[in-house]
């Protein structure tokens, strides 16, 4: 049972580790919670389902429409929420009340429009899961943790050695000094938005094969957010190991404890962690200081 | 007709309940929380569980339960708030919290878990519910009018400076979620006592968003904004009877709305008082302004 | 200026309007509480469309004593609180008996407004004893009924048929901790798998709205078990179906009423395959052939078992109330709902158990789902 619950976690810990990044990646720009990824996510997993389902396309193709579509969405949202208040110098609560108020309003007309129908992704693999010694993982797994770390590593290179991706490292010290040196700030932080949104288009799609498409997934990345924190805020390799010890400790409790405290364990490990080690295990130091 | 129409009053009076300890928290002190519909619940089941158990008097079970709320919004904001965390992530721990709150209804045998409390008795009626409106907004109108509330607002617009010129952040912030707290457990055992019936599924955060949209939309800095706003949300949806997931949709697009377009919300930082009614009386029928 | 009130008060008036309510004498009025949107809303939309069909026919016959039949429908959403909004609304449009709900948690919110009004319901497929008969002081409500089986009656069903018919021994139970029907389903399966002599060796829960169950899983297949009794919604059982598959589980899925919509099988697959549930009626079920023929013909689609059966069950039993008493006094109405006798509905012959408000003897239906079809094994009676 050990090992079983061991490759469980590390199946759900990659997809948290990828909505981690996500996440984490806006968050060392702007220095601030995007409540709204939840929905685009969500969003990704529709627009992957229905490009599968009504056109008929195979995973790849549908794969490469969802990342498109997310980070499309992504970057209205910036652009239409955020940027207006970013422009005034808004509070951080005017922000959360934005990115809550995106949240609500995509999920409700997901909601309205295309029903609280659940739909389950069509059986991609004809091999469902590999088995070995008493032990199984889905072959869906497999694939998705392949999939997500090949695009992590992907984002990781693009930030490493592109201009641009300098400019993105640069702006997570501080945007005000980067743009001064003639960045332009407004493009980096849509740029920003869309990396966001391809992986956000990534993760709905595989957490839709996993389990079912329908309009509240999105809630789960309030375990993106605990996988942040974990992981240290605005490190990406931190959000990626964050996201894997979350899966596997949270799988753990599920099976050795209880799986209904399963949400309370996540939540006071942040709650605890934010009160004790707020840098996280690799993160900088960012506690509102006074 | 009057029967349907005192219910909705009543259900509304007992929301602005709740939003007017919401108000202060949110719209006077700054912070978010997402789980607010924690301390109604356990306003709702303290309240509920001595009348029906224990067959205590109603008016000493209301007060117990508000108390039971604030209360917990004490040991709840004590170790978060001394710590510091920013809004983002204490908006998140309180949806931890309330989580943890919903986990421990389900499985406390008092409780009776899912179940829930059927046949408790029906005290709330219109008078009750108007005394206790009036009282709830006399309280946190003095609250607000004296150097606690005006520290409040200190802290919501510039916490460093409040901090160094005098004021303890921490105490500050504390009060007004044990005083947020204390009014929702109120109308949780209000709740409770209307509808006979209380689960733990029925305090979910639909609830806690209506009550946030309700004090964003009446404006925050304001009692009588978020008491309108309230009686509105509960009021229209009622008479018109439109399809209920619009009526989500339309509160997610209008949070985003007055965030980017009015972030003062309805009535900004004013009070509803018969001199502003007259400068609009006087600005609509002369135009221009009065 | 002038124009700004000129536009106020046609909408006042509007308002007022929409809000009263209109008293055409020469309409019967009957309600309805059900879930349009929503989780359950297969089957409430399936239950809608059964009773405006039957409605529409009944009308077309002349109606109930000359008068038409009009149906009152409010959307509750599945929601406790939104229930009790609704049936304020019913009694206040005056409506003589409500159908619906189809969940016991709306239902027993519900009575907080009916028995004050003393207008009836008649719930389709609300499960928990307790929406009849008040737990605590263990007297019936007196303006609540149901068309459908109750959950002990369910339980004990399933773990007969488990133990005799299919012979299984072990049992392992995983259920929703946040829904009453499914604790308790749990619970009455537990006891009389008990008492038939099997072992429940393994017996999880999981909260409401989780989709990964391979933890808790991995801990039942270290039990063995030979049957896994899933006493919740569609969606949660197909998901435990699934996940349960890949971990190699061989145990025999059983689960009950709440199975019963056609997402168990698009959601499930292939892992839903020999899988057995509960049900109050089905499509096979021969005393409905002539219903479900007319459904099909006017919708293009099968109705979702069973609310729209138990709905038109209750219709009848409506109908059989308001001839017997002669009109449509809500009170009297239901004095009258609580002697019903004999009555030939829908699904067969109907009587009320005045002790508890539930429908006497009837019997359950134990469907298997086959090559993605649900298909009839046998009519059960309890020993």
């Amino acid at each position: 049972m050990f090992v079983q619950t061991l490759l469980t976690g590390l199946a759900i810990g990659g997809i948290y580790a990828l909505m981690a990044v996500g996440y984490s990646l806006v968050f060392s720009i702007l220095n601030f919670s995007n409540f709204a990824y939840g929905s685009i996510i969500m969003l990704g997993a529709y627009i992957s389902y229905f490009a599968m389902m009504k056109l008929g396309l195979p995973l790849g193709a549908a794969l490469a429409l969802s990342i498109l579509g997310a980070a499309a969405l992504c970057y209205l949202n910036e652009r239409l929420a955020y940027s207006p208040l970013r422009k005034r110098h808004a509070s951080s609560l005017f922000f959360m009340i934005s990115a809550m108020g995106t949240a609500i309003f995509l999920e409700n007309l997901v909601y309205a429009i295309v029903g609280a129908h659940f739909y389950a992704f069509p059986e991609v693999f004809t091999k469902r899961n590999l088995s070995f010694h008493g032990v199984s993982i889905g072959v869906l797994d497999v694939f998705a943790i392949t999939f997500s770390f090949a695009a992590i590593y992907a984002l990781h290179y693009f930030l490493q050695k592109s201009r641009t991706g300098i400019a993105i490292r640069a702006a997570s010290y501080d945007i005000q000094v980067c743009s001064l040196n003639g960045v332009n700030d407004k493009h980096l932080i849509g740029l920003v938005f869309c990396l966001a949104g391809g992986l956000a288009g990534i993760s709905g799609t595989f957490l839709g094969m996993k389990y079912i498409v329908y309009p509240t997934m999105g809630w789960i990345t309030n375990k993106a957010y605990i996988a942040a924190v974990i992981g240290g805020l605005g490190s990406l390799p931190g959000a990626v190991v964050g996201g894997i010890l979350l899966g596997v400790t949270e799988t753990f409790v599920s099976a050795y404890v209880s799986s209904v405290v399963r949400d309370v364990f996540s939540f006071s490990l942040l709650v605890i962690l934010l009160m004790v080690m707020p840098t996280g295990l690799f993160g900088r130091f960012l506690e509102e200081k006074v | 007709m009057w029967q349907y129409v005192s219910g909705v009053i009543s259900l509304g009076l007992i929301y602005v309940i709740a939003t007017v300890g919401l108000a202060v928290f949110t719209g006077f002190t700054g912070l978010f929380s997402l789980g607010h519909a924690a301390f109604f619940a356990i306003g709702a089941y303290t309240a509920a569980i001595l009348t029906y158990f224990y067959g205590f008097n109603f008016y000493v079970a209301l007060a117990l339960g508000g108390c039971a709320g604030g209360l917990v919004g004490f040991l709840i904001g004590y170790p978060t708030l001394k710590a510091k965390l920013r809004t983002d992530y204490f908006a998140i721990a309180t949806l931890g919290f309330g989580e943890a709150i919903r986990v421990l209804l389900e499985n406390l045998p008092i409780t009776q878990g899912a179940r829930g409390l059927p046949g408790i008795r029906g005290e709330t009626n219109l008078p009750v519910l108007l005394v206790c409106t009036t009282l709830v907004i006399w309280m946190a109108w003095n609250l607000i009018h004296s150097r606690h509330g005006r520290a409040c607002i200190a802290i919501r617009e510039d916490f460093v400076a409040a901090e160094m010129m005098g004021v303890n952040i921490f105490i500050g912030r504390l009060r007004s979620l044990v005083f947020s707290a204390f009014c929702a457990g109120l109308a949780g055992g209000l709740f409770a006592h209307y509808f006979c019936f209380i689960q733990p599924s029925m305090f979910t955060s639909y609830m806690s968003t209506q009550m946030t949209a309700a004090v964003v939309a009446g404006g925050m800095g304001s009692i009588s904004g978020p008491v309108i706003a309230t009686l509105i949300f509960i009021g229209i949806p009622e008479a018109l009877r439109v399809a209920n997931i619009w009526r989500l949709v339309a509160y997610g697009l209008m949070l985003v709305l007055i965030m980017v377009f009015r972030p003062q919300g309805l009535m900004g930082y004013q009070e509803l008082s018969l001199g502003l009614v007259k400068s609009w009386y006087r600005r609509l029928w002369k135009g221009g302004r009065a | 200026m002038r124009s700004k009130f000129s536009t106020l008060i046609p909408l006042v008036v509007a308002l007022c309007a929409a809000v009263g309510c209109d008293k055409k004498d020469n309409t019967i009025k009957i309600g309805q509480a059900v879930a349009l949107t929503g989780d359950n809303s297969t089957w409430g939309q399936s239950e809608k469309n059964a009773l405006d069909m039957e409605i529409a026919k009944i009308n077309a016959k002349g109606g109930v004593m000359g008068k038409q039949i009009q149906l009152i429908s409010y959307d509750t959403r599945a929601d406790a609180t939104e229930g009790v909004n609704v049936t304020k609304r019913l009694v206040s449009d005056g409506v003589c008996a409500i159908i619906g709900p189809g969940q016991s948690g709306v239902a027993i919110a519900m009575t907080s407004v009916t028995e004050p009004a003393n207008v009836c319901f008649l719930a389709t497929s609300a499960t928990n004893p307790k929406v009849t008969v008040d737990d605590k002081t263990g007297q019936v409500r007196h303006t609540a009924f149901r068309t459908c089986f109750i959950d002990p009656f369910q339980g004990t069903v399933a773990a007969q048929f488990a133990a005799k018919n299919l012979k299984l021994k072990n049992a392992a139970i995983i259920y929703d901790v946040g829904s009453d029907y499914s604790s308790w389903l749990g619970k009455y399966f537990t006891t009389e798998f008990i008492k038939q002599g099997g072992k429940v060796c393994a017996s999880e829960a999981f909260r409401s709205g989780e989709l990964d169950f391979r933890a808790i899983l991995g801990k039942i297949k270290g039990s063995n078990p030979d049957v896994l009794y899933i006493p919740t919604m569609q969606k949660e059982a197909a998901l435990i179906m699934k996940q349960a598959a890949d971990l190699g589980i061989k145990a025999i899925p059983m689960g009950g009423d709440g199975w019963a919509s056609p997402d168990l099988i698009t959601l499930g697959g292939k892992a839903v395959d020999g899988s057995y549930f509960v049900n109050i009626t089905s499509l096979e079920d021969p005393d409905i052939q002539g219903f479900i023929k007319d459904y099909r013909a006017k919708f293009n689609n099968d109705p979702v078992m069973p609310n729209p059966v138990m709905a038109i069950d209750a219709l009848d039993v409506i109908i059989d109330a308001i001839t017997k008493t002669g009109g449509t006094d809500p009170a009297k109405l239901t004095n009258q709902i609580a002697q019903t006798k004999g009555l030939q509905t829908l699904s067969g012959v109907f009587t009320i158990d005045p002790a508890n408000h539930n429908p006497l003897n009837k019997p359950a239906i134990i469907q298997e789902v086959k090559d993605g079809k649900f298909v009839y094994v046998t009519k059960f009676v309890t020993q």
